[in-house]
């Protein structure tokens, strides 16, 4: 192959990719998947009642770690399917984690209105900087880590996390 | 073995014509020039990008700010907040257009922006010539189905003199060589 022809294929293979990691990277958030969630399950935030917990208390399990906010239309519009998933999947090892970018007196209020069966921490808007750090680079709501049994990240999700699609890794999960 | 095998593998292959290389090519620059207006369309954009934010001084008491929303996303009428440093200064806001209502699920009626927005904010008590920052604090979302934590965009700009041709955003002091 003559070799100008062959640079620019190079050129032209790399813009390609480059461009596919914009396309691909942007819609999803891949580049935590597969990586350990050692940072994520060391974190430690106050529930609604002032008390500190910490990720790390359910080991073995599998966590799906939500990032939400009560002003957040489309966060509250999943919540019910995490409830029912909770239920549903709970004895077989999964749990749901809540992080309210929010006032404790707000996430209170709303975990009884909606009934939460999983916890919610309080996280204030220095959530929206740690999510950041986990792969969120929007800073948008809602956004979702599902960490697996050993740990590791398996999915992470910006907007909404369908029902069929939170079924569908939760059950290759556990 | 009295004889190499003369039948491994197949024969090499002639060379590509030009004519296939260049059809290669252009597929491949096809969708490499394909691939960031896909994102574009659908990937959500950071959020100074889904509300733009300018502002200029009409004179010297009055401040236009404009935000420029991009399709597929809404601001909220009445989490949107002016303000204005230094603190001496003070900033008269009107009563916010109209926005589009909007009969939520969960928040009831509510009014939100979609497109852009335009303000003219009065400036009291501000020197002339001065330079201030208007802060304008905002929370929307997308219908893709995100939210964007409230946000506090800044703007600084410099009051005109009276009669003065109004100030473009962020508009650098002039230098003069002779001073």
């Amino acid at each position: 192959m003559n070799k100008s022809l062959r640079g620019l294929l190079v050129a032209v293979v790399g813009v390609a990719a480059l461009a596919a990691g914009v396309y691909f990277g942007l819609l999803r958030t891949p580049d935590m998947e597969g990586q350990d969630g050692a940072t994520l399950l060391a974190l430690s935030l106050p529930n609604a009642a002032g008390v500190e917990q910490s990720l790390g208390q359910w080991p073995g399990k599998v966590l799906v770690v939500n990032f939400w906010a009560t002003w957040c239309a489309p966060c509250r519009e999943e919540m019910p399917e995490f409830v029912r998933a909770q239920s549903e999947y709970g004895a077989r090892g999964l749990q749901f984690v809540g992080i309210a970018v929010d006032q404790a007196d707000k996430v209170e209020q709303f975990s009884k209105e909606f009934g939460l069966n999983y916890p919610s921490l309080i996280g204030g808007y220095g959530a929206v900087e740690l999510s950041k750090t986990l792969g969120n680079r929007l800073a948008a709501l809602p956004f979702t880590i599902v960490v697996d049994r050993q740990g590791r990240i398996a999915h992470t999700q910006l907007g909404p996390l369908k029902p069929d699609k939170l079924r569908a890794i939760v059950d290759k999960l556990l | 073995m009295a004889y190499p095998p003369t039948s491994i593998g197949s024969p090499p292959r002639p060379l590509p014509r030009a004519s296939a290389w260049a059809a290669g090519l252009l597929s491949a620059l096809a969708l490499a020039a394909a691939l960031p207006a896909l994102a574009q369309v659908n990937a959500p954009l950071p959020v100074d990008k889904a509300f733009r934010l300018s502002a200029r001084a009409l004179n010297p008491e009055t401040i236009e700010a404009r935000f420029v929303i991009a399709d597929g996303y809404y601001l909220y009428r009445d989490r949107i907040n002016f303000s204005i440093e230094p603190a001496a200064a003070r900033l008269a806001v009107p009563p916010l257009p109209e926005g589009k209502v909007k009969e939520d699920q969960f928040f009831g009626k509510v009014q939100t922006y979609r497109g852009g927005l335009i303000v003219n904010l009065a400036v009291r008590d501000a020197k002339v010539g001065e330079r201030v920052v208007l802060k304008v604090e905002s929370q929307g979302c997308a219908d893709v189905g995100i939210c964007y934590p409230p946000n506090t965009q800044r703007i600084s700009l410099v009051l005109p003199a009276a009669n003065s041709a109004p100030t473009r955003p962020d508009e650098p002091a002039k230098k003069s060589w002779f001073n």
